[in-house]
């Protein structure tokens, strides 16, 4: 796998490490103990975790009456906070699936923790659709069974219908990928433990991978088959979740460049989500050498593009919006509908937040600073949420018939809900990164000996080109 | 087919008398079970063990036998008839013609019978005008089911029975017929002929018997002036639909005004037909409805509504009466010459409450020759005389009252010094009242002989000169009650039954030749009458000096009025009318200071919306006379005349109710002198009210296709095109009509019916009877404010209603700022006096529907009689359809709203669960519902024609709201029929459906709006 790289490359793993490095390294938060901050995050997740849990058994005991929605604002919140996770487990696949079929190395730094991420945030987006149904009770009425009732069948029509098929497919693809991955980094772990116990577990886990040249050769085919039907999923994904908003009739919702528009969104606010999630992990569990700088600017490049791609998808809604001469969709986007009506400060927070600020990272000091990538990948997480909960709630709020416009204020059940589910993902995420090898360090050791600084040096020396 | 057979044990069994089968009979079981064998020896039974395993099992089996009977579901007990009564079918409705008159609203309807329930009010057709059913009336069925009513008669606030309450009214009345002392009876307006007679009868027994009428909605003055000039108590009966020319001065003609009824007749003469319709001009300062149906309204405060009236007399007949001069001046003179140039065919009417003023108002009627204004054919259902309940006050003060019946009024709560009333009463040696209620007035009187419902009364009603109407029970009488009337004839000693009684009266005096069973059946009986009338010349001048005297102008002057809702507060605990929106406010569960814009920014006062968007204001204390009303919330009302202010009387009721049903203030303690007008003064306080309003934007924003109107002018002179523009589309680079633009490929439906249902705006008055009427039909749930001020209402029908705004689309175009923030920011404020339009809104039953395309689970679908369905069982709750719905009509079960003590309205107790209808479905939480199209009453149409093998006829498909529409605003019907009406109505000029341009293709069709804007 070994491959030539321009020594003018910047390397991808820093420092002085050997294959054995990789190994301890990417072991050692797997075999050491947790240290106090773990314990401390953990238990602060749980304790949101379990918060909302309380909120969402409250809901479905009580009736969704108990969140701020009304009969003209009938999702906010909800789906909102759904398309949020949704398009942050946009990074995952992306990352391992695309970026391997464009062969780009630095994916690899970071792919099993994105691709994590990605599963633990469809978790939280699946769990929306669900609960926010009147009759949780009969959710199983949209899967397409046989049943004694005749013609009694789903609407094809529907797109929520075309979500229920998209997200379960998508999470199955995206858990295959992963685990698949994450054999021979299992077996790794299996050949080192020493408690019996842990031992039996990482063998049942790696499925007896034997580190045979055949258990390696059809390792890299999967992951390219996999990696060739993954893709498509990345851009169908929320292809469909923007139907559920382009196939309507809605002002604001009926537009066709959802599709591309939610999809970059979507890649904008994953890489966001890696970002924030990786800046913290490299420091905790000592990951520096393998998640580096050139990692992070990379991101930042694509978040700059998809973000550009957002912000151009902005201006091409508000243009459509007036060029149109429809005086729905004009009120929507443009003058009081948006900007300055009464939801003038979501509107304003989603265009400093996504376009605004991340402007910022054209700059390549900013772009390789850890603080403001942090800083930007926070904002960006916050703007992109305000994108879902303007398209929805403002468009909502404004509809074709005047007397029903109408306004929605959150109650604590709608704040205790979200807060679970972010509760809920840092609890696996926390969780996966005490388990689980975070860094796909079998393949990272194929890239060792090309992008690795002490072998990059050592060519230097050696006067190799 | 039953079975004869009959089995025989033994040969035995032929004879009768054999001692064996005698045994045998006597005996369970042919041999004895040797139970002693097992239990009659001690010892063995001592000596017997349990083994742990057998304990084990007896454990298990009764542990699960236990929780088995545990889980038992809760019992529904289902009584069949073990004697059917000939005349009740389960499942099919029987209708009885009665007669609603409770005082305040007065009506000939049907009543709906399901299993022995009377479940809704429909109109009695055969009875013209009299049978529309407005809201109150529709709502007055849940009244029955009143939780709060009394179960029995009370004596000092206990229960007691009626034969000790006879025993102590009786003596007491004795002794006063010896000392000859006065016994008055104080009852608001009955007109009911029998009443009357057995109030006369009560006083040939009791001698010293007064009968006084009390209206709280007091329409004294018309009645005095009316007496005046034609020598008779009554009120002169407008012909509405005969008039050209309409010029009201502060009446409410399509609300309470004189007993009300009126929508019917004005409605026919607002669609254009032949080119004419009326002209309405509105002299008024609280935006009523009928302010808001005018074609040209102009503000003016209760003092200058005076001086225009006069001012009117002066310029209609030349006369130069002193007057003053009013900003309305030019308009009145305006109005004049088209009264004038109208002739016979105008008519002007007025609602201040001064007799000189309605003299005025009669003596323009009686110069223009008017043949709207019908002196011929009086109208009885006022007869309230202000003068005798001040003077019965005067004489309960004074001691001189020795008994006080009290029917059918509410004194102590709305006369405006209720307080010295109830002193008063204190002095009265006996006082009953006569209510369903422990209302205000039942806590300070000594007995309360409990009354029933009217729909579960006889009793008989003559609303109009040779209209009379028979009220007859529609269900065995719920509590131990009796008729007001039924407890005088006891006091009196009669063994009369009152039903005996009416029909008795009724042959001997109206029937006229004609049998009391056809009365019974129609409900109604008309006969021609001859009313003899006196005419007394008059001396207007005297009039307009006293009238101008009389009249006092003030910084700030308060109109009281009554809302379509809750009238004088008699229904007040009804939740149906608690939650109607106001027709003009859309504001429910309240009454509220309305305030005009100019006025609110000189106090400072303001309207706003708060995060959840629903409507904030701050509280003024009003202060008429000294008496002060605290913390009255303002709501900032457009149209409302500068310097005037309004308040909704029939609130703060606060005996007699539920708490919830206890809203608002009592306005009627500032109704002083009886008079609705009065001067005021304002003070700003600190707090804020908590509204509930279902409509939050007022104006149309520009987008005038949603509610078509035009001008009577333009409608006559201009082609269609001009004033109801088709949308169109390009289809094939060819602008082609948005109807022929089609995704799908077309739905035959022309099989079997199509409905399709047709509203016109021209005639809609926005009376909001279809609303109610659809709550009683569809078992819709009664939310509560707060649910109410976080938009969940849950109406399936409501109406919309818009003002007009300063900025319009063809301004913003000259102005060059069209399309811009400025101009959508201008059109969000109402005009300082806008024009006003309704547009009922229900399920527009779409043919192609955005809702049914985006369920997933295929709840709503489409019918091919046209109607979108709603499948309850299989919805799951995701509320899209509810999102992508452009007309916001469906509506989401946020809570379980039956059988739950947060929501204890009318679901949450047996008795007003009676009101349900069983043909609809209580819907579960979770659950979207709306508007059917009122399918189960077009299935039962339908399945009643097939089984006597005939086609449907067009006048049997109706729903409930086109069935209680008043003015016939609404049609439905079966366009595959080309014969109906509706599908004639399809073809109307007029006719657009909302929001075509999205191409959802409705079913419901909408007739644009005509004002008659010409001026001369």
């Amino acid at each position: 796998m070994s491959h030539y790289e321009a020594p003018i490359r910047e390397p991808l793993i820093t420092g002085n490490k050997s294959f054995h490095d990789i190994t301890n390294d990417v072991a050692a938060p797997v075999e050491g103990k947790a240290n106090k901050l773990w314990w401390i995050a953990f238990l602060i997740a749980l304790t949101a975790f379990l918060y909302g849990l309380g909120a969402i058994m409250y809901t479905i005991g009580t009736g969704i009456g108990v969140w701020g929605l009304n009969n003209k604002i009938n999702w906010a919140w909800d789906i909102t906070n759904f398309v949020w996770w949704v398009g942050i487990g946009h990074a995952g696949t992306l990352i391992s699936a695309v970026l391997l079929l464009f062969r780009q190395k630095w994916r690899m730094g970071i792919n099993r923790s994105a691709e994590a991420m990605t599963i633990f945030a469809v978790f939280q987006a699946g769990l929306f659709p669900i609960i926010h149904m009147g009759r949780v009770w009969n959710a199983f009425y949209v899967l397409p069974l046989p049943n004694a009732l005749g013609n009694l069948w789903v609407n094809f029509n529907s797109p929520l219908l075309w979500d229920v098929f998209a997200i379960s497919t998508y999470l199955s693809v995206s858990i295959v990928f992963w685990y698949t991955g994450l054999l021979p980094d299992f077996a790794m772990l299996r050949d080192r433990a020493v408690k019996p116990f842990q031992k039996k577990i990482y063998s049942l886990l790696s499925f007896g991978w034997s580190g045979r040249l055949k258990d390696w050769q059809r390792f890299e085919e999967v992951s390219l088959v996999l990696a060739g039907l993954a893709t498509p999923l990345v851009l169908s994904v929320h292809t469909i979740v923007s139907m559920d908003f382009a196939t309507s009739i809605m002002p604001g919702w009926h537009s066709t460049i959802f599709p591309p528009y939610f999809v970059a969104g979507a890649i904008f606010s994953g890489f966001a989500m890696v970002q924030t999630l990786l800046i913290i992990m490299r420091k905790v569990s000592n990951l520096e050498a393998y998640i580096t700088n050139i990692h992070i600017e990379n991101m930042n490049k694509v978040i700059l593009l998809t973000g550009g791609i957002v912000s151009v998808a902005y201006i091409t809604e508000f243009f459509i919006g007036w060029y149109s001469g429809s005086s729905y969709e004009d009120y929507t986007y443009l003058s009081v509908g948006a900007a300055t009506g009464p939801y003038w400060w979501a509107f304003w927070a989603l265009i400093t937040c996504n376009f605004i600020i991340p402007q910022s990272l054209w700059f390549k000091k900013l772009r390789t600073s850890y603080m403001w990538s942090f800083f930007i990948s926070i904002v960006i997480n916050i703007g992109m949420w305000f994108e879902r909960f303007d398209i929805i709630v403002i468009d909502l709020s404004r509809g074709h018939l005047p007397s029903t416009w109408a306004m929605f204020s959150p109650t604590y059940v709608d704040i205790a809900v979200f807060i679970g589910t972010i509760g809920f993902f840092f609890v696996l995420f926390l969780l996966y990164s005490r388990t689980f090898p975070v860094i796909a360090q079998a393949e990272l050791k194929s890239i060792l000996k090309s992008s690795g600084e002490n072998y990059k040096k050592l060519r230097e020396e050696n006067h190799e080109s | 087919m039953a079975s004869n057979k009959k089995y025989w044990r033994s040969v035995e069994e032929l004879k009768s008398d054999s001692p064996v089968v005698e045994q045998l009979m006597q005996k369970e079981f042919e041999e004895e079970i040797p139970t002693d064998a097992f239990l009659g020896d001690k010892e063995s039974l001592s000596n017997s063990s349990t083994s742990r395993r057998d304990f084990l099992k007896y454990v298990g089996f009764s542990t699960a036998a236990a929780s088995l009977a545990a889980c038992q579901g809760p019992v529904v007990k289902s009584i069949p008839y073990v004697v059917k009564p000939d005349n009740i079918i389960p499942g099919v409705a029987n209708y009885y013609a009665s007669t609603m008159a409770d005082g305040t609203d007065f009506a000939n309807i049907l009543v709906k019978v399901r299993e022995g329930r009377p479940i809704k009010i429909e109109p009695n057709k055969m009875a013209g005008n009299w049978g529309a059913t407005p809201a109150r009336v529709q709502a007055s069925v849940l009244s029955l089911y009143d939780n709060n009513r009394l179960r029995g008669p009370l004596a000092g606030g206990k229960t007691t029975s009626w034969s000790a309450l006879d025993n102590k009214v009786a003596a007491t009345l004795n002794q006063l017929k010896e000392k000859n002392e006065k016994i008055v009876i104080l009852t608001g307006t009955t007109a009911s002929p029998s009443s009357d007679k057995v109030i006369a009868d009560f006083a040939k027994a009791y001698g010293n018997v007064e009968h006084v009428n009390y209206d709280a909605l007091s329409e004294c003055a018309a009645l005095s002036a009316f007496d005046a000039m034609y020598g008779m108590r009554a009120l002169p009966n407008y012909k509405f639909e005969n008039a050209d020319v309409i010029v009201s001065v502060g009446a409410d003609f399509l609300g309470d005004w004189q007993g009300g009824q009126y929508n019917a007749a004005y409605a026919k003469g607002r669609a254009p037909k032949k080119g004419k319709m009326s002209r309405h001009i509105q002299f008024e300062s609280n935006l009523s409805l009928t302010g808001a149906n005018a074609d040209k309204r102009l503000p003016l405060k209760p003092s200058e509504q005076v001086y225009a009236l006069i001012n009117l007399y002066n310029a209609v007949t030349g006369s130069s009466l002193t007057s003053k001069k009013t900003a309305a001046d030019a308009a009145v003179k305006q109005a004049a010459k088209q009264l004038k140039k109208a002739g016979k065919n105008a008519v002007v009417v007025t609602g201040i409450q001064n007799k000189d003023a309605q003299i005025l108002a009669n003596a323009i009627n009686v110069a223009l020759g008017s043949v709207v204004f019908d002196a011929t054919s009086p109208r009885f259902v006022k007869a309230g005389n202000n003068k005798q309940v001040k003077a019965l006050l005067k004489e309960m003060n004074a001691g001189k009252v020795g008994a006080l019946f009290i029917y059918n009024a509410n004194p102590s709560y709305t006369l405006a010094d209720a307080k010295s009333f109830n002193t008063a009463l204190k002095k009265v040696k006996l006082s009953v009242a006569f209510t369903m209620s422990q209302d205000e007035t039942a806590l300070n009187t000594q007995f309360v002989a409990t009354t029933p419902h009217y729909l579960e009364s006889w009793g008989d009603t003559n609303f109009q000169a040779g209209q009379y109407g028979l009220m007859q029970p529609t269900i065995k009488p719920l509590f131990n009650t009796r008729q007001f009337e039924g407890s005088l004839l006891t006091w009196m000693d009669s063994n009369a039954d009152y039903h005996q009684y009416i029909k008795d009266n009724w042959k001997g005096s109206i029937l006229n030749g004609s049998t009391w069973n056809s009365a019974l059946h129609d409900g109604i009986f008309t006969h021609d009458v001859k009313v003899k009338l006196s005419n007394t010349k008059l001396d207007v001048q005297a009039s307009a000096t006293a009238l101008l005297k009389a009249t006092k102008s003030a910084a700030f002057e308060l109109k009281l009025y009554s809302k379509t809702s809750l009238g004088d507060g008699k229904q007040a605990n009804n939740p149906w009318l608690q939650e109607l929106p106001d027709p003009i406010t859309r504001t429910t569960w309240d009454n509220y200071l309305t305030m005009s814009i100019a006025d609110a920014k000189a106090l400072d006062i303001n309207n706003w919306n708060v995060s959840n968007g629903a409507l904030n204001g701050d509280k003024v204390t009003v202060k008429v006379n000294n008496t002060v009303l605290k913390d009255v919330p303002v709501l900032i009302q457009p149209g409302q005349a500068k310097g005037s202010v309004g308040l909704a009387l029939g609130y703060g009721r606060a005996a007699g109710m539920q708490d919830e049903m206890m809203t608002g203030l009592n306005a009627f303690a500032l109704s002083f002198d009886f008079n609705t007008a009065q001067t005021v003064s304002i003070e700003k306080t600190s707090g804020t009210h908590e509204f509930a309003c279902v409509q939050l934007q007022h104006t149309i924003m520009g987008r005038d296709e949603i509610i078509k109107e035009t001008t009577l002018n333009d409608f006559i002179n201009k082609p269609k095109e001009a004033w109801n523009e088709t949308p169109e589309f390009s289809l094939n680079h060819q602008e082609v009509p948005a109807e022929r633009v089609d995704l799908w490929e077309k739905f035959d439906d022309t099989i079997g019916p199509h409905f399709n249902l047709s509203i016109d705006l021209a005639t809609c008055t926005g009376c909001a009877t279809c609303i109610v009427a659809c709550h009683a039909e569809n078992n819709v749930p009664v939310v509560g404010k707060h649910e109410i001020r976080v938009s969940r209402d849950m109406h399936w029908l409501r109406i919309d209603r818009y003002y007009t705004s300063d900025m319009t689309n063809e301004k913003a175009k000259e102005e060059g700022v069209f399309g811009t923030g400025e101009m959508f920011n201008s059109m969000t404020h109402p005009q300082e006096n806008p024009q006003v339009a309704f547009q009922p809104v229900m399920c527009q039953h779409c043919n192609h529907a955005p809702c049914e395309t985006v369920c997933p689970v295929a709840a709503t679908s489409h019918s091919r009689q046209g109607q979108n369905h709603m499948a309850y069982n299989r919805c799951i709750g995701t509320r899209y359809c509810a999102n992508n719905c452009p007309y916001r009509v469906r509506r989401f079960n946020w809570f379980k709203y039956a059988n739950n003590s947060e929501f204890d309205f009318n679901m949450n107790n047996d008795l007003s669960k009676m009101v349900l209808n069983p043909d609809v479905v209580v819907r579960s939480r979770g659950v979207m519902e709306k508007c059917s199209m009122c399918i189960q009453k077009t299935q039962l149409s339908i399945l009643t024609a097939k089984k006597e093998g005939r086609p449907v006829s067009d006048d049997e498909f109706e729903t409930a709201c086109s069935s209680a529409c008043p003015t016939g605003a609404m049609v439905f019907g079966d366009v595959n029929d080309k014969k109906s009406e509706v599908a004639e109505l399809t073809k109307d000029e007029r006719t657009f459906h909302l929001l075509a341009e999205i191409g959802t293709k409705p079913n419901v069709m909408y007739h644009l709006k005509v004002r008659n804007t010409k001026e001369s």
